[in-house]
């Protein structure tokens, strides 16, 4: 059954000002629950924004979008960003209980999961200031994981980490999302990253419209050592090279 | 005939500097050494100043008369009175003024409504809210602690919804994505985050509100510190009427420098705990 359904999405900002710009143009697809589906794309090209909008941060100007939990009440959701917008000024535990829905002993277990399974139990009465970039990180992640979401929103969230965290990181989250089977949309400009974690990549070129959906079909866990995953690797990022090429020169016919 | 040049040092190293430095500048040129310095640059302007003119009491007569009050067991009973209206006043004006300025901070509506009457209350002066109270409420404690609280609650208002403005809207959509109830929003997420401002709103409270609660005790006549320098004032006696001043400030400066210091400190535990 789909999580989401995304139906003809525009988003313009600054609606009717000299500064409107069409950010997205027209958006359809849907996402099947236990997924994990990477969105690619060149920087500035409106990934964040459509994260956004689905998780209702932002405002979108034409389009449906409907989410649908598997208990029937409101889709609960988890959302990773680019940094670990963490408080604080609060404890580590202290952050994961903060977006939960209760304070009940069946919750608390659960974060002390999550958190373990990041491997950050010691650090639980740390303040995040007392964190690694990394480690804040993973707090975030855990967070994610931990409300137990119907669908799971993640944006570029090793972008910021550097390249030996990051891989650690990707590996951990691999285990995570095994173990767990959540619905994920995932964002990255990277498809390296996206390769190795998706099940289908949806890749979004400049002005805001669907260039390619490719699936992803690698058994798992899939290791960058693994001369499979480098092939298929090389062969989205030729296609999205041949993107890049034919939207430049659309471009430069408009101009 | 060859000379041999001493190489020119470009730069010396704070540690070197350090050692270079005798120990009586280094205590000389210290923070403490400025605070001392005020103080006594303070204590000899007075002296100076009743020396010159008569009606001046020097600090001696000023000591003296402190002691007199003292002996004469009026110190205590006043001290107390004001104590009680200044002590409500503030503290309603703290959980007030946090109140509105969360709800101006969060609301634009909020903002609206209560901007004019804030401003308005801002530009009232201490001297016309003790007049109005005493002319309502009369002589007992209510006119100093309405005085205190109308005085002091629009510092704390501005300073508090100037905080809220400002909290992370990073952090902001983070509690908006994870359908953080607002309650719980405004305990862990704003109210921490303007600690700095409620610090700064209850400071201005305390140093605006106890002209509040003097004038009002001088106008009022129902003791207190402000009816006691009063009476001294009214007998011709600045003496008197200046321990009481000294008496007050002294409290005021005291209280924040050891309780109030100690609790912003305290607040912000979680930075040190980063640094
Ligand atoms: N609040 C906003 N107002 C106006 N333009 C915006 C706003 N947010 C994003 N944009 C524009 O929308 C485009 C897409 O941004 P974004 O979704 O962040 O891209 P991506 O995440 O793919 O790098 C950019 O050109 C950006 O300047
Ligand atoms: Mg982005």
């Amino acid at each position: 059954m789909a999580v989401l359904t995304v139906k003809n999405l525009a988003k313009t900002f600054n609606v009717g000002t000299a500064k409107a710009s069409r950010v997205l143009d027209d958006i359809s697809f849907d996402v099947r629950g236990g997924t994990f589906v990477s969105i690619v794309g060149p920087s500035g090209c409106g990934k964040s924004t459509l994260l956004n909008i689905i998780s209702g941060v932002e405002e979108h100007t034409s389009g449906d979008i409907s989410l649908t939990s598997d208990s029937g009440g409101p889709a609960r959701m988890g959302y990773v960003f680019q940094d670990p917008r963490l408080l604080p000024w609060r404890s580590v535990m202290k952050n994961m209980m903060y977006v939960q829905n209760d304070r009940s002993e069946p919750t608390v277990a659960r974060c002390r999961k999550y958190l373990d399974m990041v491997g950050l139990t010691k650090n639980a009465d740390f303040f995040p200031g007392q964190l690694s970039g990394g480690m804040q990180q993973r707090v975030g992640i855990a967070r994610a994981f931990a409300v137990e979401p119907d669908l799971l929103l993640m944006d570029e969230p090793f972008s910021h980490l550097d390249a030996i965290t990051a891989r650690g990181l990707r590996a951990q989250l691999q285990d995570i999302w095994a173990q767990s089977k959540k619905t994920v949309v995932f964002v990255t400009h990277d498809v390296v990253e996206a390769v190795e974690l998706s099940d289908r990549i949806i890749v979004l070129q400049p002005g805001g419209r669907i260039y390619e959906d490719i699936t992803i079909d690698l058994p798992r866990p899939r290791r960058q050592t693994d001369p499979t995953v480098a092939t298929l690797q090389a062969e989205v990022l030729g296609r999205l090279e041949a993107m890049k090429a034919l939207s430049r020169t659309a471009s430069e016919v408009a101009a | 005939m060859s000379t041999t040049m001493a190489p020119v040092k470009a730069r010396r190293s704070t540690t070197e500097k350090e050692q270079e430095t005798p120990a009586w500048q280094k205590r000389l040129t210290s923070d403490r050494a400025a605070r001392i310095a005020a103080l006594l640059s303070f204590f000899l302007f007075w002296v100076l100043i009743s020396w010159l003119f008569l009606r001046v009491p020097g600090p001696i007569e000023v000591v003296q008369r402190l002691v007199d009050e003292f002996s004469r067991g009026e110190v205590f009973g006043n001290f107390g009175k004001t104590l009680y209206r200044f002590g409500v006043g503030v503290a309603l004006a703290t959980v007030v003024g946090i109140a509105i300025g969360v709800v101006m901070g969060l609301s634009q509506l909020g903002r609206a409504f209560f901007e004019s009457p804030v401003l308005v209350g801002l530009s009232i002066p201490a001297i016309i809210w003790s007049f109005l109270t005493v002319m309502w409420f009369g002589f007992g404690d209510l006119s100093p602690i309405v005085t205190t609280f109308l005085t002091s609650v629009p510092f704390v208002i501005v300073n508090v919804a100037q905080g809220v403005r400002g909290v992370s809207r990073d952090l902001r959509d983070m509690s908006t994505t994870y359908n953080v109830p607002l309650s719980r929003r405004i305990k862990d997420l704003v109210l921490p985050a303007v600690t700095g401002y409620v610090a700064a709103g209850v400071r201005f409270a305390i140093i605006i509100g106890w002209n509040g609660v003097l004038l009002a005790e001088w106008f009022g006549g129902g003791g207190g510190v402000g009816y006691r320098a009063r009476w001294w004032y009214d007998a011709n006696r600045f003496g008197g009427f200046a321990a009481w001043v000294v008496l007050f400030v002294g409290f005021i400066v005291l209280l924040d420098r050891f309780v109030l210091d100690r609790m912003i400190q305290r607040a912000f535990r979680w930075r040190d705990a980063s640094a």
